[in-house]
């Protein structure tokens, strides 16, 4: 279970990314967090793993409180926490191998891992990973020698090495078209139901509907709504956001 | 009527306006950057025919001028002329000065000259053909001894004597030789006891040349040379010295010649020293570097005033030539390879530094944000996520650098910096241009393999 109370963030420039958040997800849920661009929804996802320090607020996550937890502390629980990116982040002059071991780092002896010293358990396990999301013929490759899609699921890959209670998921196919963004929502999907939580941030209202238990929305960082997917009709959608809504629909299809 | 007057009015305002001051009538119908080039432009093609003083270019101004007072008529009408005809004129003016300042003249080519050094360069002085040698020698007593040792020597067949056994400068001596390769030229020289060879020849300035009959044997009569004592502590004492016999003949196949060997030790010396400068410059160039990035070090005042400072001592150094450089380490190391790799550590130094600084700013923070997020810490983040983005440009800068140090450590020889370039400037001081031409040729080749290696690696790492 994972609690987040009155969350605000504003940036050293003065913007308020987020004002006065509180929403729980339970165990088990795919929550999709929709917004417009600059709505808050990147912010917010790091704020859970404190990639972004929130300004105010706590987030407990089976209640340990992550805002308080020191840097050792922060780490152990990051490494529980699972994220895949927009752009994929993946280093792209390593090969596909190294950046999904790199999900490991928070297990392995930090020391071995500065040598780029890999046991072979974790070899073993990067492999398994790499082949649960069909490319574990490119384990070798440079990352920047595949495709798109290939390097959002290199990012799934290494989100699983983490071994993840919870996953959070920033626009994670908002950079591929449209049957790609299904293929690697369905890895997700996957995942959600062996256990995992997955928080996703998604700008499609037909993906939305196809994948989300339930949906937070956020607009100018105020959560305007929260509830079932079903409940989100085209007029909420349109409420939510703005006039563009129509166009946002017209691309999904 | 009164419409024509209100059209016409600024139509000889602007002429007038750009009559008096140039691009005025421009600027006062609100074209300001073309008003104001145009009296810039104006400036300084009138400053450079004013300077130059020659009556025909003044030509040049006074058409900018009235194709200005055009152009504010003609903008005053709503209509600009094209700027490319006061640009042709100035460029007329400054090609033509420009002309004449440099003095081009070509008739002062001197093909007679031209060749003289060009005909022995289609030679380079690199290898020769290898040559075997003979050569015997039989020592004398100068000055003579109550009993001075018979001047005969015998070796390996041939017999050398000297009659009488010992002289005093200028006495004149029998010297004979047998055993020797028959019909063949033969050198024979002195040398004195500290081993320096002194001529016999006319004016003991040229080589004594004789050629052997058909049994090898030779007699002349030498003189012994004025300068034979002038190395000795005490001139009454009696000293052995020596009368060589040198014969040469060609043994097949080539070797590399004196020259060729130095170039080689001056091509070796030129790469080991571009190589020492750039490792010392990557060594300081490497932390230097993080502080010259903009993107690590604008987080806070203090370490933003240190950017600043970093980066513009890294600039002011760039734009100092290591050629500049090299003169001042001449003299403070003294004349020498170790002068030229100084310099271009130095120089190095600012240009890596600021070169692997642009590579820092601009990695890629996603990576870095990914591998925090897997529970990485510090250092496993730089390893991980920033050091794979680095790496292979700062290598491929590096060995870019290497590739430039060597062109550059040729041309720093030239002012002492050692290496091949010092070979270079000797050869042409002793108008050697066979070795000149040999050194050119080691030049290109280093640079090409070089180019081309570099450019391979580089291509590999990119």
């Amino acid at each position: 279970m994972l609690k987040i109370q009155n969350l605000s963030k504003t940036y050293p420039n003065g913007t308020q990314a987020l004002k006065n958040v509180s929403f729980d997800v339970k165990d088990g849920e795919f929550l999709v967090v929709i917004g417009l661009s600059g709505s808050g929804k990147s912010t917010l996802l790091r704020c859970i793993n404190r990639l972004i320090e929130p300004t105010e607020g706590k987030i407990f996550w089976d209640d340990v409180d992550i805002t308080a937890a020191p840097p050792a502390e922060l780490r152990r629980i990051r490494r529980k926490i699972g994220m895949v990116f927009q752009q994929f982040n993946l280093v792209k002059r390593s090969s596909v191998m190294t950046n999904v071991l790199s999900g490991r780092l928070g297990y392995v002896n930090p020391w071995t891992s500065l040598l780029g010293i890999w046991a072979q358990e974790d070899k073993q396990r990067a492999l398994q990973a790499l082949d649960r999301v069909g490319i574990a013929d490119k384990a070798y490759s440079r990352a920047d020698a595949l495709s798109g899609g290939q390097q959002q699921r290199v990012g799934i890959a290494r989100a699983l090495m983490q071994d993840p209670k919870l996953i959070l998921a920033d626009e994670p196919v908002a950079s591929l078209d449209p049957v790609l963004s299904h293929s690697i929502l369905q890895y997700l999907e996957g995942l959600n139901k062996e256990g995992i939580t997955v928080i996703c941030s998604l700008h499609f209202l037909d993906l939305v509907h196809r994948y989300a238990t339930r949906v937070v929305a956020l607009k100018d960082g105020v959560k305007v709504f929260e509830g079932s997917a079903k409940e989100i009709d085209r007029a909420k959608f349109k409420e939510i956001y703005g006039e563009e809504a129509q166009e946002v629909r017209a691309a999904s299809l | 009527m009164s419409n024509e007057t209100a059209t016409r009015r600024p139509v000889v305002r602007s002429g007038v306006a750009s009559a008096v001051v140039p691009g005025l009538g421009q600027f006062l119908l609100g074209e300001r950057y073309r008003g104001v080039g145009i009296l810039l432009g104006f400036l300084v093609i009138l400053a450079t025919v004013i300077w130059y003083g020659k009556p025909l270019w003044y030509a040049s101004p006074i058409l900018i001028w009235l194709w200005n007072v055009w152009d504010a008529i003609s903008l005053a009408g709503g209509r600009a002329r094209s700027i490319l005809l006061p640009l042709f004129f100035g460029l007329a003016a400054a090609y033509g000065i420009g002309w004449q300042v440099v003095e081009i003249d070509f008739s002062k080519a001197n093909m007679d000259r031209a060749l003289a050094i060009l005909r022995p360069m289609t030679r380079p002085d690199f290898i020769q053909p290898r040559r075997e040698v003979n050569q015997m020698w039989v020592p004398v007593q100068v000055p003579c001894s109550s009993q001075p040792p018979a001047a005969r020597r015998e070796d390996a067949g041939r017999v050398a004597t000297v009659i009488p056994d010992c002289g005093g400068v200028g006495e004149t001596l029998i010297v004979n030789v047998t055993g020797m390769w028959a019909n063949a030229e033969t050198s024979i020289f002195w040398q004195n006891p500290i081993g320096n060879p002194l001529m016999l020849g006319e004016g003991e300035i040229s080589m004594l040349t004789l050629t052997t009959d058909e049994s090898g044997s030779l007699t002349t009569t030498i003189r012994v040379p004025s300068t034979a004592l002038v190395a000795a502590p005490d001139p009454t004492l009696p000293q052995f010295h020596r009368v060589y016999f040198e014969q040469y003949r060609p043994a097949g196949g080539y070797e590399l010649s004196f020259i060729g060997g130095e170039v080689l030790k001056g091509a070796l010396a030129t790469i080991s020293m571009a190589l020492m400068a750039t490792g010392l410059a990557m060594l300081f160039a490497v932390p230097l570097s993080f502080l010259a990035a903009r993107n690590l070090m604008s987080g806070n005042p203090v370490t933003y005033a240190v950017y600043v400072i970093v980066r513009t001592l890294l600039n002011i150094l760039r734009s100092i030539e290591s050629l500049i450089i090299a003169i001042i380490f001449v003299v403070i190391v003294g004349l020498g390879p170790f002068a030229g790799m100084l310099a271009l550590a130095l120089h190095s130094v600012a240009a890596l530094g600021k070169l692997y600084s642009e590579v820092i700013e601009g990695i890629d923070p996603g990576p870095i944000e990914a591998v925090r997020a897997t529970g990485a810490n510090w250092l496993q983040v730089v390893r991980y996520a920033v050091i794979p983005q680095i790496i292979p440009p700062f290598t491929a800068f590096t060995i870019y650098r290497w590739d430039i140090n060597v062109r550059s450590a040729t041309v720093i020889g030239l002012v002492g910096g050692g290496g091949i370039g010092y070979l270079l400037i000797e050869l042409i001081r002793v108008n050697n241009m066979r070795g000149v031409s040999a050194v050119f040729i080691a030049i290109a080749f280093i640079v090409i393999v070089l180019d081309y290696v570099s450019a391979k690696l580089r291509e590999r790492l990119v």
